[in-house]
């Protein structure tokens, strides 16, 4: 008699269980980082958070400092707990995201940074490469000894579409101008991103912007009374007087955005092949600043109105020239973009033809690098 | 000049944590017990230290900290102490154990201090010049002292202590616990000093090269600071050197590694541990050979 019952009892909880799985949408995040990072993983996890509050009946579940070698056991596992969309934050899980997106034809999956796509896999990416370009005029501004230091994590198309825009950016102001960039190989590496920091400055570097997952260039630089550029978070906080300005990003609209697209119906795993989000500030994807609301720390104003740059023949302040471009990217038809030819890479080599904007797929598998780059850059094209 | 004293100041900086973590990885080694569980340990020190030196605020509570800090790391180590010494399991399992469970420990406890700014920095030159100094202590102790001779005979030859009286679970127990204790601080120097703010995973494999740097200098305290200050001038020439010479920065970053290997190959051709102790990673059993 006991033993019905609770056969029972565990038949009715099965069956709600199955019930609320159907009903509800599960979404699951992979991450390469710990979410403490400060950087990259601690931005993906705020939208995860955020997009579990904007979307009534989503559940959401993550797992962090996944190595890349471990992605198709990691997805495994979340489908096997019933995640119906899994998000793979980081250019190296693109492979595996494609061989699980062929293993589980009825998930749906997202691949952050990458450009390979399936049926059931989409690409999304909220770019900087404008931004940088923002930050690379205020470096070429308020370096004096014409070196600007750039630590660096690997030596992928993203990193030098960024590092090449900061170095237009920076020669569009000083034409002399180098951007000294020390690879690190690493995401998440405080240590290295000490000692590849400290080796920039002994080298007479005297402005510091870098790609690496942590605050440890902004406190290195602050220690030794250089201003830096945040990355990813408002770094703000570290370094109030020596932080200048950054990239900001808030992943939570596009999450937000395929998520409510995957709940209404309209993406299925049948119509991904060519969904990429490639989010910009336009969409709210990314921010100039030193954190959020502000664009420019108050105290480098002054230093950044006095300079100026010759822009079409006529001279303006520097911050004059920040600000009218980043209200132009925000507005809904933004005429500027520093992609715009003619330009050649650091060999000489032209690279985009006068009055062409290089293409999304282009800026996604850039190998060369702008000229005032000086440092060994791997995979570079001759 | 000003860059060769730029380079010794960096590679002193790096070195400090992997000096403290080493000396007390010697201590420990030295009275017989292996932990690999220095990385682990060092993670415990760095959340500790950090959330004392951050919650308690403002000023003045430094000393608080790596007290924090170096609790942390004994308390550890008397687990891998309890796991070894008493229950004799194998030294080798324990400590990498000890290392995971201390990783995990730390990344879990400090979800909270993630990503926040630790205003008031000491200076780093009081922890290198204080390392140094406990590095000729230790010497000094090693050759001079009848404690060190204690804590040697223990870790050559425990039978031969015991027979001359030394209580060899004592002094293993405490020299396991100090040696944990000196990785915690080596751990307080990273979240307090080096790069002053909590991250899980902030560690960044230091507390292994210690480890591989305690045979490197062949369980010497005074080599100790040389490997040290030799593994951080490597580390930091990585970086210092890219871009300006024809050698990738891949070879400096992996020389640490290759020469500890080469040191134990040397050490291997001459048919001998280095200077290990006799009964390195062997538990003591009364009555037994």
């Amino acid at each position: 008699m006991k033993k019905t019952w609770w056969i029972g009892i565990l038949a009715a909880l099965a069956f709600s269980f199955g019930m609320a799985q159907q009903a509800n949408l599960k979404a699951c995040f992979i991450y390469v980082g710990p979410i403490g990072d400060v950087g990259w993983t601690f931005a993906h996890d705020e939208a995860r958070r955020a997009a579990e509050k904007a979307i009534p009946g989503l559940t959401t579940q993550y797992v962090e400092s996944v190595k890349p070698a471990d992605t198709l056991a990691t997805v495994d596992r979340l489908v096997a707990g019933g995640c119906n969309v899994i998000f793979t934050t980081s250019f190296d899980f693109m492979d595996p995201t494609l061989e699980a997106a062929k293993k589980y034809p009825e998930v749906i999956f997202a691949h952050a940074s990458g450009f390979k796509r399936a049926p059931n896999m989409l690409t999304y990416m909220a770019d900087f490469y404008q931004i940088y370009y923002l930050n690379g005029l205020m470096a070429g501004a308020l370096t004096k000894s014409g070196k600007v230091g750039y630590v660096a994590a690997f030596p992928i198309p993203e990193l030098k579409r960024h590092i090449s825009a900061f170095a237009l950016g920076v020669r569009a102001v000083n034409p002399r101008a180098t951007v000294n960039v020390k690879w690190i190989n690493a995401w998440f590496d405080p240590v290295k991103a000490r000692e590849a920091a400290e080796a920039l400055m002994a080298e007479g570097n005297d402005i510091l912007a870098f790609t690496e997952d942590t605050a440890t260039v902004v406190q290195t630089a602050a220690r030794r009374k250089v201003p830096s550029f945040s990355h990813y978070n408002s770094m703000y906080k570290y370094a109030p007087d020596y932080v200048v300005s950054g990239q900001l990003v808030d992943w939570s609209v596009i999450y937000i955005d395929i998520l409510k697209k995957v709940q209404n119906g309209t993406y299925t795993p049948k119509n991904l092949q060519n969904v990429d989000y490639w989010w910009l500030a336009r969409e709210k994807a990314v921010m100039l600043g030193a954190q959020v609301g502000m664009p420019i720390n108050p105290k480098f104003e002054p230093a950044l109105k006095q300079a100026t740059m010759v822009v079409n023949g006529k001279r303006v302040s520097v911050y004059d020239r920040v600000m009218e471009l980043y209200k132009d990217i925000q507005s809904p038809n933004p005429k500027w973009d520093p992609f715009t030819g003619p330009i050649r890479d650091r060999n000489g080599v032209l690279r985009v033809p006068a009055g062409r904007k290089m293409t999304v797929k282009e800026l996604n598998e850039m190998q060369w690098v702008a000229p005032g780059v000086v440092g060994p850059v791997p995979d570079e094209p001759k | 000049m000003e860059e060769v004293l730029n380079a010794l100041a960096r590679a002193l900086s790096f070195g400090t944590p992997l000096l403290i973590a080493c000396l007390g990885a010697i201590l420990n080694e030295r009275a017989g017990v292996v932990n690999l569980g220095v990385e682990g340990m060092m993670a415990l020190g760095a959340l500790a230290g950090f959330a004392v030196a951050y919650g308690s605020g403002g000023d003045g509570n430094l000393w608080l900290a790596v007290l924090a800090a170096m609790l942390a790391g004994a308390l550890a180590a008397l687990l891998h102490g309890f796991v070894t010494i008493t229950l004799q399991a194998n030294q080798f399992v324990s400590g990498l154990a000890l290392t995971m469970v201390g990783l995990g420990t730390a990344g879990l406890l400090g979800k909270r201090f993630e990503g926040l700014p630790l205003f008031n920095q000491p200076p780093e030159w009081p922890f290198t010049l204080g390392a140094i100094g406990l590095a000729l202590l230790l010497a000094l102790v090693f050759q001079a002292t009848h404690l060190g001779l204690s804590l040697r005979s223990v870790g050559e030859n425990p039978a031969a202590a015991d027979l001359l009286g030394i209580h060899v679970l004592a002094v293993r127990y405490a020299a396991v616990a100090a040696g944990g204790a000196l990785a915690g601080l080596a751990g307080a120097y990273l979240s307090l000093v080096y790069r002053p703010s909590w991250t899980d995973g902030m560690t960044a494999g230091l507390g292994w090269i210690a480890v591989a740097l305690v045979i490197f200098v062949g369980w010497s305290p005074i080599r100790a600071v040389f490997g040290a200050v030799f593994f951080g001038l490597l580390y930091y020439l990585q970086f210092r050197l890219q871009g300006q010479v024809a050698i990738p920065s891949e070879v400096f970053a992996s020389l640490p590694y290759l020469l500890v290997i080469l040191v134990l190959a040397l050490s291997g051709l001459r048919g001998q541990q280095g200077n290990a102790p006799e009964a390195l990673g062997k538990p003591y059993r009364r009555g037994e050979r």
